[in-house]
């Protein structure tokens, strides 16, 4: 698609860019210029990680930062009509991420960008980011109150999810979504943080889980803690996600091997427990190692 | 438990440390290391364009001379708990909040004025005290030299739960036998250097340990016994890297590496009254029992990774990404087990006095991971997004195992060599098509074809089965749509459709839909509303396996926030409904059974926040109501007052009230009121 895509469209055809000019000409104001008029922005700019715009002399735009989001001001300047200059909020969400990416693209927070359903669900960078932000610190929530209120704003049924009572410690800002969560894209399934470059980021946090393991348990590597747990919440103790824990193996452990096909893992065991008795209701009293074990193929110890 | 459990009882000494770990807690700390190389097949790439020579005004300071050195709050106070009522265990499983003084919150900046050493230091700590999480952030930067960031959690982890993994709950004792009271300190230090510049390197270093007690179990043959458990493991993780950027292509390049240990044992000195475990019915005629075990799991592991990033506009209309991703982690393990009192091993009908089972071990997971994608703009208002990834991961185990069973007459070893194997090979593309139609609507279409298989063996087999092979095979239709009608309106709905010809496991996303949508709308400069759908319907109709699983959640949201008033107010009120269905063979009888799992719930959550004078309140909460499988209510209701006494001291005080119940398992049930009371003192 990518060789048609180029075959179709030739390369004259280009789309926004926000590099720098080879030369600022007259349409151009200068960062002086707006400070006359916008003082408030312009303090809390300088504070902002943004300033390094105007202030580093190896950057192309030096002199002209409030210009290289909101493009030539010198017009604006003149006549001060909000109509003579670029305002991102007021652009789709694609057009504001390309002012952003004139500088961003290049930097490793964006290795996950193809993969994110925030870009691909045009949720633009300034819905999470303040650009004009007091403090040096403020162009994104830091506190963990304020990033678990900033995700919740559009994630209401997660947040829900999180006042169950056997949770990740979301609700008392004890952990933060980003935690877990890469909010610019990932390489692991639902944005998930990774952990010593391709292990899953519960690894971080559960490091006794992380194996190898001499006896593995499939599903762990397969597809991961989910498989077994409701991360945001249950009410299902160890967040499980099924209210009796035999069910959780059961309904994988079904005694039903090679009844037709396609085949799935680890149909067979469990033997031949007798469920009736309380011993055997819950498997992990005896399949303690039940992320895998070092010592014993029936995961015992 | 402290009620079910007698002053003799074995498991007494758990409870006791439980309680006493509530009051004292354990520490850690940390340290640095660092490699690289690469080279780059983008010189042919546009150069970035040369800084102009801008007529510019001198940059003003960002640290302008009359800001004060130190801006921010610390909250200090005491928190009393003045008993729970209910489950202590269930309510510490759940809550764990102590009493005693504490450091509630702070966050404060440093500014230095001259910048020797730094511009500035950022500090936020939460929860300091008798709390289960403690934290403990510091963010230190030099423009241009160094960016600093360090922080700490300390978390308990505490699961005693009467109703969970209790063989014994109908002979009234009500112990978890897979429980735990330990502490994880979690630390990570991260230190950028020249950021900004060319080539910037970076150093980390990461730890995680966890110590604690708890209670496990040691399986024999024909029994099982709860006995105490003491846990402990870390890992290290060291890492180090360079970022090399140019205007049109970025490379990060990390290598790093990890030790593990985890060294969980289990003791109990040999008694004259043998613990009679869960299945205390003589075994032909014989009382079995265990008089004493030591259990040392001696695990340590190393491992390596590397990292390759890239990133890259070669031309404006085309943005280019690639990932490489690689670790080897591996682990020895020397399991050593004595054990003696009175056993049979059922295979053999061999009853034996004591044991000494020793295991030599290892495993190693090669993992490796790869993506590459482009998005192209072949014009203004098309993207064209594609992606390839794939995730290899093969482990590979050995274990050499030696039993030694003695007993009157009895002298038998039994001696295995094992092989293991696990390995899963995933693959995936992914193309999306992004078109922004007009200034206010943008749909997306998109298709993905997942491929891959996996297998895991265990050699010699034994039982029934143990090799496993599968395929996977997936092809999911995608769509979404934005739409923004006005700056008051918008709405975002998005829809996945999967068809499998092969999944891992029987409740493996098969034939499935998924659909989520968001509105909001601003009715008022004051009023705000959302609302959310999702929906996961999936099926795998295959006899093997007749899976259906619907979940679906409403989620709706009001914000008003009154201009020029000093009030506001924020609710939301969801509702869920998952089903699951699946057939299973019950193992006693081989017939065939149900397993169903239903949830409704209810969730609602409001916080007012009012000031007055300078007086600020907030007072909200949530409330959980679920039927279905495991009925359960849980309210959560907070009030917040802060008062200011003086420019730079204030006075606070919380009140917190956890209410939990179980209509099934009442015994679990617990209520507990919190307060707080501190000081603000802040500049």
């Amino acid at each position: 698609m990518a060789l048609a895509a180029l075959l179709l469209f030739p390369a004259a055809l280009q789309g926004a860019d926000n590099k720098a000019p080879a030369k600022f000409g007259e349409d151009y104001a200068g960062t002086a210029t707006c400070q006359t008029c916008h003082e408030d922005l312009y303090k809390n700019f300088a504070q902002s990680p943004h300033k390094i715009v105007d202030a580093d002399k190896r950057s192309s735009w030096k002199g002209h930062a409030c210009e290289s989001c909101h493009g030539p001001g010198a017009k604006h300047a003149g006549s001060v009509s909000p109509e003579d200059i670029r305002n991102p909020d007021k652009l789709t969400a694609v057009q504001t991420d390309r002012i952003c990416m004139g500088c961003h693209l290049n930097q490793t927070t964006q290795s996950g960008r193809i993969q994110s359903s925030h870009m691909k669900d045009s949720v633009s960078c300034v819905t999470c980011h303040t650009i004009h932000a007091d403090g040096p610190l403020g162009l994104v929530a830091r506190a963990p109150e304020k990033v678990n209120k900033l995700c919740s704003g559009c994630h209401l049924q997660v947040m829900a999810q999180f006042q169950k009572p056997y949770r990740h410690k979301i609700p008392e800002n004890a952990m933060t979504c980003v935690d877990c969560h890469n909010p610019h894209g990932s390489t692991r399934p639902a944005m998930g943080q990774t952990f010593a470059a391709n292990e899953p980021g519960c690894i971080k946090c559960h490091g006794d889980k992380r194996g190898p393991f001499t006896f593995e348990h499939a599903p762990v590597r397969f597809e991961g803690c989910p498989t077994c747990h409701e991360a945001h919440g249950s009410v299902n103790p160890r967040m499980l996600v099924r209210h009796e824990v035999r069910l959780v193996c059961l309904e994988c452990h079904a005694n039903l091997a090679g009844v037709t096909k396609p085949a799935y893992a680890g149909v067979v065991p469990p033997a031949f427990h007798d469920l009736r008795s309380p011993q055997y209701q819950n498997c992990t009293v005896c399949h303690q190692k039940v992320h895998g074990s070092y010592v014993d193929r029936n995961l015992l110890k | 438990m402290k009620l079910l459990l007698g002053p003799g009882s074995r498991y007494r000494s758990f409870t006791v440390a439980a309680r006493k770990g509530l009051l004292s807690r354990a520490r850690e700390q940390a340290v640095l290391v660092l490699g690289l190389v690469f080279l780059v097949p983008l010189g042919a790439q546009t150069p970035p364009a040369p800084p102009p020579p801008a007529p510019t005004p001198a940059a003003a300071s960002p640290v302008p001379s009359s800001e004060t050195w130190f801006t921010g709050y610390i909250d200090l106070g005491n928190q009393w708990q003045p008993g729970v009522g209910g489950s202590y265990d269930t309510y510490r499983s759940i809550v764990n909040l102590g009493a005693g003084p504490k450091l509630t919150g702070a966050d404060f900046t440093i500014l230095d004025p001259k910048r020797r050493l730094f511009d500035r230091i950022r500090v936020r700590a939460y929860d300091w005290g008798d709390n289960p999480y403690e934290s403990l952030h510091i963010f230190a930067d030099k423009q241009g030299i160094y960016e600093f960031n360090a922080e700490y959690r300390r978390m308990a982890y505490f699961n005693d739960l009467p109703s969970y993994a209790n063989p014994l709950l109908g002979t009234g004792v009500a112990l978890d036998e897979q429980s735990f009271d330990t502490r994880r300190t979690i630390g990570s230090f991260t230190l950028d250097l020249f950021k900004g510049r060319t080539i910037a390197p970076y150093l980390g270093y990461d730890r995680d340990s966890s110590n604690g007690t708890g209670v496990t179990v040691f399986e024999t043959s024909a029994d099982t016994f709860a006995v105490p458990d003491a846990l402990r493991d870390s890992t290290n993780l060291y890492r180090g890297g360079v970022h090399i950027t140019r205007s049109r292509f970025h490379i990060t390049l990390e290598e790093g590496g990890t030790t593990f240990k985890n060294d969980q044992n289990t003791y109990t000195a040999t008694t004259s009254a043998p613990n009679p475990g869960n299945s205390p019915a003589p075994v032909f005629g014989q009382t079995l029992g265990l008089s004493g075990l030591l259990q040392d799991y001696g695990i340590r592991g190393t491992s390596i990774y590397s990292k390759a990033i890239i990133t890259a506009n070669p031309f404006s209309w085309l943005d280019l990404y690639g990932t490489f991703l690689y670790s080897a982690p591996q682990n020895n393990v020397n399991y050593n087990q004595y054990d003696n009192g009175n056993f049979v091993l059922l295979s053999q009908l061999l009853f034996y006095t004591s044991e000494q089972y020793l295991v030599t071990a290892a495993a190693k997971l090669p993992h490796t991971s790869a993506n590459l994608g482009w998005e192209i703009r072949p014009v203004n208002r098309i993207r064209i997004l594609q992606s390839w990834s794939t995730d290899r991961l093969h482990n590979a185990g050995s274990a050499g195992q030696a039993d030694t069973l003695l007993g009157v007459g009895v002298s038998t070893s039994i001696i295995n060599a094992l092989q293991s194997t696990l390995a899963t090979n995933y693959n995936q593309t992914d193309t999306n098509i992004i078109a922004e139609l007009n200034r206010n609507v943008t749909v997306r279409g998109g298709y993905r074809y997942v491929w891959g298989n996996g297998n895991d063996a265990v050699l010699p087999a034994e039982g029934l089965l143990t090799v496993n092979r599968e395929n996977i095979r997936q092809q999911i239709g995608m769509g979404a749509v934005t739409w923004r009608a006005s700056q008051k309106f918008s709405l975002t709905g998005e829809t996945e459709i999967g068809s499998s010809g092969g999944a891992y496991f029987r409740t493996s996303l098969y034939d499935y839909k998924k659909a989520r949508a968001l509105g909001r709308y601003r009715l008022s400069n004051s009023l705000q509303l959302s609302g959310t759908y999702n929906l996961i319907a999936n099926s795998n109709p295959t006899l093997n396996a007749n899976y259906k699983f619907l979940v679906h959640q409403e989620s709706a949201q009001i914000a008003w926030n009154p201009a020029g008033k000093k009030y506001d107010f924020e609710g939301s009120y969801e509702h869920c409904a998952y089903h699951s269905q699946i057939s299973y063979l019950v193992p006693q009888t081989l017939t065939s059974a149900e397993s169903i799992y239903t949830e409704y719930c209810h969730t609602i959550s409001g916080y007012f926040n009012g000031t007055y004078k300078g007086s600020k309140l907030a007072a909200g909460g949530s409330a959980v109501l679920t039927s279905g499988s495991r009925p359960t209510t849980y309210y959560q209701p907070v009030v917040k007052l802060s008062v200011p006494l003086r420019k730079d001291v204030g006075w606070f005080a919380e009140w917190r009230y956890y209410g939990f119940g179980e209509a099934f398992y009442t015994y679990e049930a617990f209520h507990a009121h919190l307060f707080i009371t501190g000081l603000r003192l802040s500049r």
